[in-house]
């Protein structure tokens, strides 16, 4: 079987050479209203082609290369065979129950229980309700009563579930490669604390990540009381250094800021991905979609958004205007615009740009001009801090400071400075100054910028002391390393973005000992007895409770219960730029030689979520790429560089190099190259090790977000990258060409347009008006609910919460990278990303989700031979496992290609790991994750969106007990809970003034592929552009309805869906 | 050429044919039998249990609620087996000197559970919730028996599909009004005048009072998720 293996790789390898002029003439002959999924389907490789064909591609139904030969499992199949009516009949094997001695109070048994607490990234808290099954956490949710949450989580916070429970995390405390004990690691630390005392510190490095929690703060400032020569530094790869540094030049002092983008009427964006990238994404996503998410026709105030972008980002795909930019003339550009803004700063108004025309220019000045006090002008936090300083400067001037940007103190600890702290560590660890470094966290000997040579100065530090979740890289090199204790386990406190204060409180016992840095700091100060609990406890006593215990038991219960601190949000302060300083900024160079872009990776971050499978699976927003981060390269380049896909590229900045596998992303600007963090970890786990490249050995501290003067060669090896973006392609087969257009899968009009012609979303593509049925079911006369769901395409930004959301409460396995090259990636939603518009090097992207539609008549249900997948009266497409037979037939017949065929009974190899080794079965401690309620399903079983079918019983048990109907709301699809932007709405289609009745009969509400006459019961909502007409003069006009244009056409396309 | 097999072979084929059809329904009926039988459905079968618990005395001895000890019957699809606390509530006092509690004591003492032998089981693809079937008017007795007539707890219905759906195809045969869901014994009595009358009356009328959707309940993620 390793040959089909093979053959599926040297498929996929054979990229021909890509005939771009003539793609360009197809795309400009249809006028840009094209959708493409990839640059394979663009150029009609045949590869594409044959993934089209095929139900799977070649070799999907083959066994693994590990397993056994197809023909060795046909004998083993007959033995089996024998044997497999007899199985049925075995008895029942005996269970025991295990009561408790003690019942926990107000714990009803069986059912769940809901606690507030947070988890953390880089030090800032996103309140989360987790729920838990007989004491296990098994799913978070955003906290609804949080200020920043308001019941929304991004993908990261949904992961922390598989985080916790980690097989890879250590379970040990290690003393130089040996297990040691607490107790002998107090002792070691006891023996130093004397010679502190009389030295007042001397010696003592604390290095951590961002913090931003009172208690540690507190801590901290004792420990520095104490030892007043102690060191503290914080480091985060993703560092926001330049953030605080233009806020000083701006304001005189690190801020924070904050955007309305709820009251702004227009946004411009430089290089900034603020929908789904740092700290304010949660609520930026929330704030800008609720200018997107409108019904009908008429008042549609929509925002309109500028996005000028390195590289292209989920914002500049939900922005009506894009630009691509050179990452070096973005500061060029924001200059500009300053000083037409009456800015004094200096700008090259001769400075040309690619895209960006001088009537682009004109028209976004004019915009803001034209918005004083209603607009944003947001720079990306990886900008140099000229750029952002300008940013302020420029909302200063246009009077938005206080209307639609706030200021507040920064939420972290000494925010800023982290890169040249670190510097300063070094140096002082080098010259053997550090007697003492505790790491609390992190992982710096992997990811520190190349030029600070942290690994080599560790062989000079006294006792080095790492407290982690795993055994990595710099513990590997430590004189002790600690097993942290999760968020989850963790007594604590931390602020969210807006400094809103949670209590972090456990949701269960640490699983493997492990402690937390609150333990660790407790230790230094000579207290090792104290607990975190206590010192948390403590510290608020001391502002809350001075006299009154009896207030303090009520202030702790109420925060512990609510999550949240009340009213602990940072004041907005009133921030004026003096603009003097725009005169003394550095000299501003462009640059015209290669640059390489650095930026976090979407979904494991700086490589602190490496070992995470949900993560490492969920295809990357817009890339579609998973298991691997890559070097992105636009057409251009691809073409200077003669580099292509499944290529692997050197890329050379100075004296480093590294090696990297090469994706082509349409709008990626000429002679650049964006890289992400986070890979290329050597010690994350069975997961994440050997995925990817590290960037960090091209970083430095000085530039980390870019360079300039790279170079890419290539090298001739050949590396896949696995790609879902032309997996389960909607298009039909025989009509491949253009069929995502034709079809109108994706549907987006220009505002001014669908004003004046508000049905046209709905005609299209012509539906089927009447219902047209051949099998009259009963189902329609059902009195009871018709569950259904509807996805405003407007307010979707592709963020991929959604699907680590489903993954989490549906207990969907991972695959490992080469199952998802086979096309066996198991989510149950999917982000289809579509590319439009006449030019390939700035084509926009647009992003569809899509799961199991539930079709009222579905024609998976009439080709299953057993009946295992059949409808509900409520209006549900149900499968039922337990009598599925893998014949695969429904998903042969499905059109919206949503249905999953479980082929190696993943959750047993729950993880592949890029190299595709699967784990043994062992129960380990994802058992723990998964949710109680939800089957666990098996090899040989396809398995799809259940529309969340255990929270539909659950509510309906509940409401039944009652006698009552469901309640509009009461029931909420784990994607549509997630969801930061709102845009998933699910509910009963009969029942009117709710939200889903309003978006279901509203004119942009159309059904994907409804000319089948299949009636899905999710709807999408089509999207809406808001262009400047000065940009775009004929934004109003509407295309002649290709329908419409010769008399009905239904008939033809039945042929089509026959 | 000779014959090498007599007339008398011809028979002997025709006989074996049957025979071997004869054996190969036999072996299906004795399959299906054994399959439908208490060997397999463990239906009626005592199990020992490390304390030999006797529902018969607690139930029609003593007189107490299902609820007293399956606290969780009425809010939670699992019915509760109650803590080791609960048993102590009574046998810290009554009984203290007996061996047979001593595995109670010893989980008292150490907080180690005691182990009981399951006994109704059903498959884990099958989502059963007590909860809902109690409010519905589902008796204990229906499914379980008459509890306080068992000394050892057994099965006495083979909870095979086809016996849930009996009930979930016409739930009027075996509805009782909600404040007769505990009894034990119970015949159908018209709620209101207190007269005997038929089950399948008295079952229609619940249906209707308790707005059970008949037509739901054969739909599969009513039971399979």
């Amino acid at each position: 079987m390793s040959d089909d293996k093979t053959t599926i790789q040297a498929e996929s390898t054979a990229t021909p050479p890509m005939d771009l002029d003539a793609v360009r003439a197809r795309l400009a002959q249809e006028g840009g209203r094209r959708y493409w999924r990839s640059l394979d389907e663009l150029t009609r490789n045949p590869e594409f082609d044959k993934v089209l064909e095929r139900e799977f591609p070649r070799g999907a139904s083959a066994m693994p290369e590990d397993g056994p030969s197809r023909r060795s499992f046909v004998k083993l199949m007959g033995a089996s065979m024998a044997l497999a009516g007899l199985t049925a009949c075995g008895r029942q094997p005996t269970e025991y129950i295990y009561p408790f001695d003690r019942a926990p109070e107000h714990e009803i048994p069986g059912m769940p229980s809901y606690y507030a607490t947070a988890v953390t990234l880089s030090g800032v808290a996103s309140a989360v309700v987790a729920q838990k099954h007989e004491g296990r956490p098994t799913k978070l949710e955003g906290n609804p009563k949080h200020p920043v949450s308001r019941g929304k989580t991004s993908l990261f916070t949904q992961a922390e579930i598989l985080g916790l429970y980690d097989p890879d995390r250590s379970h040990h405390m290690l003393r130089r490669g040996r297990p040691g004990t607490w107790e002998q690691f107090q002792a070691e630390i006891g023996e130093m604390l004397p010679e502190f005392e009389h030295t007042r510190g001397d010696g003592l490095y604390i290095l951590s990540g961002s913090t931003t929690s009172p208690t540690m703060i507190d801590r901290m400032t004792t420990l520095r009381s104490k030892f007043t020569g102690a060191q503290w530094y914080r480091y985060e790869p993703v560092t926001r250094d330049a953030v605080y540094e233009a806020a000083t030049l701006a304001f005189g002092r690190p801020m924070e800021t904050h955007h309305r983008f709820d009251v702004a009427d227009v946004v411009v964006s430089f290089d900034a991905d603020f929908l789904c990238s740092g700290p304010h994404a949660l609520r930026n996503a929330r704030s800008w979609a609720e200018r997107r998410r409108v019904l009908g026709n008429e008042n549609l105030s929509l925002n309109r958004l500028y996005a000028l972008e390195s590289t292209p980002t989920l914002t500049g795909s939900v922005a009506d205007h894009k630009y691509p930019l050179r990452p070096s003339q973005v500061e060029g550009l924001v200059r500009i615009v300053a000083s037409r803004l009456g800015i004094g700063v200096a700008a090259n108004e001769s400075q040309t740009f690619e895209f960006v025309t001088p009537e682009v220019i004109d028209a976004i000045v004019a915009d803001l001009e034209a918005n004083r006090g209603k607009s944003i002008v947001i720079a990306g936090e990886e900008q140099t801090a000229s750029t952002q300083a300008l940013v302020h400067a420029i909302n200063a001037v246009l009077g938005n400071n206080g209307q639609t940007v706030v200021y507040s103190n920064p939420v972290e600890e000494s925010p800023g400075g982290q890169m040249a702290g670190l510097r300063d560590l070094v140096t002082d660890m080098k010259a053997g100054k550090v007697k003492l470094l505790v790491m609390l966290g992190g992982n710096p000997v992997y990811d520190t910028p190349a030029d600070i040579a942290f690994e080599e100065a560790l062989d000079q530090v006294g006792l080095a002391v790492h407290l982690s979740l795993g055994v990595d890289e710099t513990s590997n090199l430590c004189h002790w390393h600690l097993p942290m204790a999760h968020d989850l386990e963790s007594w604590g406190d931390a602020r969210a973005i807006d400094g809103t204060v949670s209590i972090i409180q456990p949701m269960i016992a640490p699983l493997f000992d492990g402690k937390t840095p609150l333990d660790i700091v407790n230790v230094l100060l000579g207290d090792p007895g104290r607990t975190p609990y206590d010192t948390v406890q403590e510290h608020w006593r001391g502002i809350y409770g001075q006299e009154d215990a009896e207030g303090f038991e009520r202030f702790w219960r109420t925060a512990l219960a609510d999550g949240f601190v009340a009213d602990t949000a940072l004041p907005a302060r009133e921030a004026s730029v003096d603009l003097s300083f725009a005169q003394a900024l550095p000299a501003y160079a462009p640059s015209d030689t290669f640059e390489l872009i650095f930026r976090a990776d979407p979904t494991i971050y700086d490589g602190r979520f490496a070992n995470n499978g949900w993560l490492q699976e969920l295809p990357k927003p817009l890339t579609k790429t998973c298991w691997d981060n890559a070097v992105m390269i636009g057409m251009a380049t691809s073409r200077s560089t003669n580099l292509g896909l499944d290529e692997k590229a050197r890329v050379m900045l100075e004296d480093r190099e590294a090696l990297g596998g090469v994706y082509v992303l349409p709008g990626q600007p000429r002679n650049t190259a964006v890289v992400h963090l986070g890979y290329g970890r050597s010690r994350a786990g069975r997961v994440g090790d050997g995925a990817g490249f590290n960037v960090n050995a091209l970083r430095t501290s000085d530039s980390p977000w870019m360079a300039a003067g790279a170079e890419l060669r290539r090298t001739g090896l050949h590396y896949p990258i696995a790609r879902t973006e032309d997996h389960f392609s909607i298009e039909h087969r025989r009509t491949i060409d253009k069929a995502a257009s034709d079809r109108k899968l994706y549907r987006e009009m220009n505002v001014a347009a669908f004003a004046a012609h508000p049905d046209y979303v709905g005609h299209m593509r012509h539906e089927i008006p009447d219902y047209v049925n051949m099998y009259p079911r009963e189902a329609h006369a059902w009195d009871g609910h018709a569950w259904g769901m509807s996805i405003d395409l407007n307010s979707c930004t592709g963020c991929g919460a959604c699907v680590v959301a489903c993954q989490a409460e549906n207990n969907i396995p991972i695959v490992g990278k080469d199952q998802v090259m086979a096309q066996r990636a198991m989510h149950w939603i999917r982000i289809d990303r579509y590319f439009t518009g006449e030019d390939l090097e700035n084509p926009r992207a647009v992003n569809q989700p899509l799961a199991c539609v539930h079709c009222e008549q579905a024609p998976c249900e009439v080709v299953c031979p057993v009946a295992a997948t059949v409808h509900s009266k409520e209006g549900l497409n149900e499968m039922i496992y337990n009598r599925c037979v893998g014949t695969r037939y429904c998903s042969n017949n499905c059109p919206y290609k949503v249905r999953r065929f479980n082929f190696f009974h993943f959750s047993k190899r729950q993880y592949g790991g890029p190299a595709g080794i699967g784990w043994p079965y062992e129960k380990n401690t994802l058992w723990l994750a998964r949710n109680p309620n939800v089957t666990v399903r098996s090899r040989g079983v396809m398995e799809k969106c259940t529309y969340c079918v255990q929270r539909i019983s659950k509510a309906r048990i509940e409401a039944k007990k009652d006698m009552r109907p469901i309640r509009d709301g009461e029931i909420r699809m784990a994607c549509e809970q997630a969801c930061p932007s709102d845009a998933i709405v699910f509910g009963d289609i009969k029942e009117q003034g709710t939200r889903l009745w309003d978006e279901r009969h509203d004119p942009r509400t159309y059904a994907v592929l409804g000319d089948l006459n299949i009636r899905p019961r999710t709807t999408h909502m089509a999207r809406l552009r808001n262009p400047n007409p000065a940009l775009e003069p004929d934004h109003a006009e509407v295309e002649p309805l290709p329908g419409h244009e010769h008399g009905h056409e239904a008939n033809g396309h039945h042929e089509e869906s026959a | 050429m000779a014959q090498i097999f007599p007339k008398g072979a011809n028979d002997f084929a025709v006989f074996s044919i049957v025979l071997v059809k004869l054996l190969a329904i036999t072996a299906l009926v004795a399959g299906f039998v054994i399959y439908r039988s208490p060997v397999v459905s463990e239906v009626g079968i005592q199990k020992a249990q490390p304390v030999p618990f006797s529902h018969h005395r607690h139930v029609a001895g003593n007189g107490m609620d299902c609820r007293y000890c399956h606290s969780s019957v009425e809010d939670s699809y699992f019915a509760n087996i109650p803590a080791t606390e609960t048993c102590m509530g009574c046998h810290s006092q009554i009984l203290t000197d007996q061996p047979m509690f001593d595995p109670v004591h010893a989980s008292w003492e150490s907080g180690d559970p005691i182990e009981w032998v399951r006994i109704h089981d059903v498959p884990d693809f099958v989502y059963f919730n007590h909860s809902i079937h109690i409010a519905k008017g589902v008796g204990c007795e229906t499914c379980h028996g008459r509890v306080d007539e068992m000394r050892l707890t057994y099965k006495v219905h083979n909870m095979t599909m086809q016996w849930c759906l009996d009930c979930h195809r016409a739930p009027e045969k075996y509805l009782r009004p909600q404040d007769e869901v505990y009894t034990m014994g119970y015949t159908p009595t018209d709620p209101d005048t207190g007269e005997a009358i038929s089950q399948l009356a008295l079952g229609r009328r619940l249906v209707e009072e308790y707005d059970i959707k008949v037509g739901q309940l054969t739909n599969c993620t009513v039971c399979h998720r």
